[in-house]
């Protein structure tokens, strides 16, 4: 059956995506975080940055994604205690960074747009950016995956824990990503 | 080819996946620290009230926190909401919006009313400023929702608010008085008679009607009624008798019996109560404010800046000045937040 796998969309009930004993520290944090406690925010933030990098940059250009990470987690600051179940966290800020950028480049679209690679603003390769714009036009699933993956490094277990997601659907998006986004480049693939 | 070196970078390696690795890592993040949390928000009840509450602490922190709604301002006050309607969510139960049930996720438009039963709740998201939960047998209106601008219509039932947003972007109307939010974390409650009572929790809210404001910081709540509007604020570790007392102050008929409460209030006022009482000085008769004004004084001294005859005269200015003295904020800041920002 061919279908997507989004992040905290598709894990069963119960599926044992973080162990008991993480699933309490991450509780703990967030008490911490939700009672004012600036270290147990900086813990979060260094644990899931990341998580939230790749989901803003396949959506926004570039060069405003570190101020967007940041005020997503000031957002989600406010929001915190809202959260009901700590295991949710992953998904749950995962949403205010899609919604955040949303509403960022419908702000983008009424203001001059700037191309992403603006000479002189990137030393990054141009192959590069033209590579980050065929990801970025892959399913969201696909996107956000492979972005956590090949940009952010992280691996798949850990783009599990982070976002809700077991290893097998992540295993899955990245294949299944990483097929499409070979045909798009013309590359032969390996398999 | 086995794709774990595309999952975690054992096995065989594949060129393919090393070659986006290398391209794509160029863009991975600057690695800033966490941003500093605003000191002022105080979500959690675990804190300790007087942390937030000592004058000499909440004077600062909420300079601080102006500072930062003014930062959040300058970067929000212009993001759009979708299509003038927000995302509204099943918490439990089966609420309805308008006549249709919501199952699961939704949207609340422009003019609709969601409306919860005896075993449904409901969570909407304002904008990209906040949320709002509503609880139990709770009727609400989406009024207004565009750029720097959100209203809804509380007519009956609870609902708990928390916005991070410059004040003035979130207003909940009631039938007896319109909560204007200054940044904060607070509850709305509204009985079928359109009575009601506000609970804040962080920040500050305004709560007016008529021209009758009322001011009410974290951990302090404000009663309502279609009559008098907007009641005093009193912090809610008040006795019981005295929170009683300012009931009966705000909405007493009896002038025998407002005049008793009104001693009570003031005998037995605390020195962070100075609040409720410049919040009373408009709002007792010409005959009472005298000693409004002294038992004030007596908790918070007067500004040398300004004469008890200019505070009897209800002077604006004197008044802002003598609320600057209080340590609770700088009114200049609370008091004009109608200004739009830059």
């Amino acid at each position: 059956m061919e279908h997507v796998l989004e992040f905290g969309r598709v894990l069963p009930a119960g599926d044992p995506v973080t162990s008991t004993a993480g699933t309490a520290a991450l509780g703990a944090t967030i008490r911490a975080v939700a009672a004012g406690d600036q270290d147990a925010f900086s813990r979060l933030y260094a644990d899931y940055s990341r998580l939230v990098h790749a989901i803003l940059l396949g959506r926004i250009p570039r060069r405003d994604v570190d101020d967007l990470v940041q005020e997503v987690f000031l957002t989600a600051f406010t929001r915190i205690r809202e959260l009901r179940e700590p295991t949710a966290f992953g998904a749950w800020i995962a949403t205010i960074a899609r919604n955040r950028a949303t509403d960022h480049m419908r702000q983008m679209r009424e203001q001059v747009e700037l191309p992403d690679d603006l000479a002189g603003g990137d030393p990054i390769e141009t192959e590069a950016f033209a590579v980050l714009e065929i990801v970025r036009a892959l399913p969201e699933a696909y996107r956000d995956t492979l972005l956590m993956r090949l940009v952010e490094g992280m691996s798949g277990n850990e783009i599990a824990e982070r976002s809700g997601l077991t290893p097998a659907s992540v295993r899955v998006n990245l294949h299944r990503g990483m097929k499409l986004l070979r045909e798009k480049l013309g590359w032969h693939a390996n398999e | 080819m086995s794709d774990d070196y595309l999952f975690d970078g054992t096995g065989e390696p594949d060129r393919d996946v090393e070659r986006l690795e290398q391209m794509l890592g160029q863009m991975r993040g600057s690695r800033r620290p966490a941003p500093q949390i605003p000191v002022v928000s105080g979500f959690s009840r675990t804190v300790e009230r007087k942390t937030y509450f000592g004058v000499r602490f909440l004077g600062p922190a909420l300079a601080m926190a102006a500072a930062v709604m003014l930062m959040v301002g300058l970067t929000w006050k212009n993001v759009p909401t979708d299509n003038g309607s927000w995302e509204v969510a099943t918490v439990i139960g089966t609420p309805r919006i308008d006549s249709s049930v919501l199952m699961g996720e939704g949207r609340i438009a422009i003019g609709q009313t969601l409306t919860t039963d005896a075993g449904s709740r409901a969570k909407m998201e304002v904008g990209d400023i906040g949320q709002v939960t509503v609880d139990e047998l709770t009727r609400v209106r989406l009024v207004e929702t565009r750029d720097g601008r959100h209203r809804l219509a509380l007519e009956r039932g609870t609902l708990h608010a928390a916005i991070a947003a410059p004040p003035g972007q979130f207003i909940v109307s009631t039938p007896s008085a319109t909560a204007t939010d200054l940044g904060c974390v607070y509850s709305l409650h509204v009985n079928d008679d359109g009575s009601g009572l506000l609970s804040v929790e962080a920040g500050w809210v305004a709560f007016e009607e008529r021209g009758r404001e009322s001011f009410v910081p974290a951990g302090a709540s404000s009663r309502t009624d279609r009559v008098s509007g907007p009641g005093t604020p009193r912090y809610d570790d008040t006795e019981q008798a005295f929170r009683d007392a300012l009931d009966d102050v705000d909405a007493g008929t009896d002038p025998a019996r407002r005049a008793a409460a009104l001693r009570l209030v003031l005998s037995r006022a605390r020195g962070r109560d100075a609040m409720t009482l410049w919040h009373l000085i408009p709002r007792v008769g010409a005959a009472d404010r005298g000693l409004v004004v002294d038992a004030l004084a007596a908790r918070v001294p007067m500004p040398p800046s300004i004469t008890r005859g200019a505070v009897l005269r209800l002077d604006s200015a004197a008044l802002d000045q003598w609320w600057d003295a209080l340590g609770l904020d700088e009114a200049n800041w609370w008091r004009k937040w109608k200004r739009p920002l830059m």
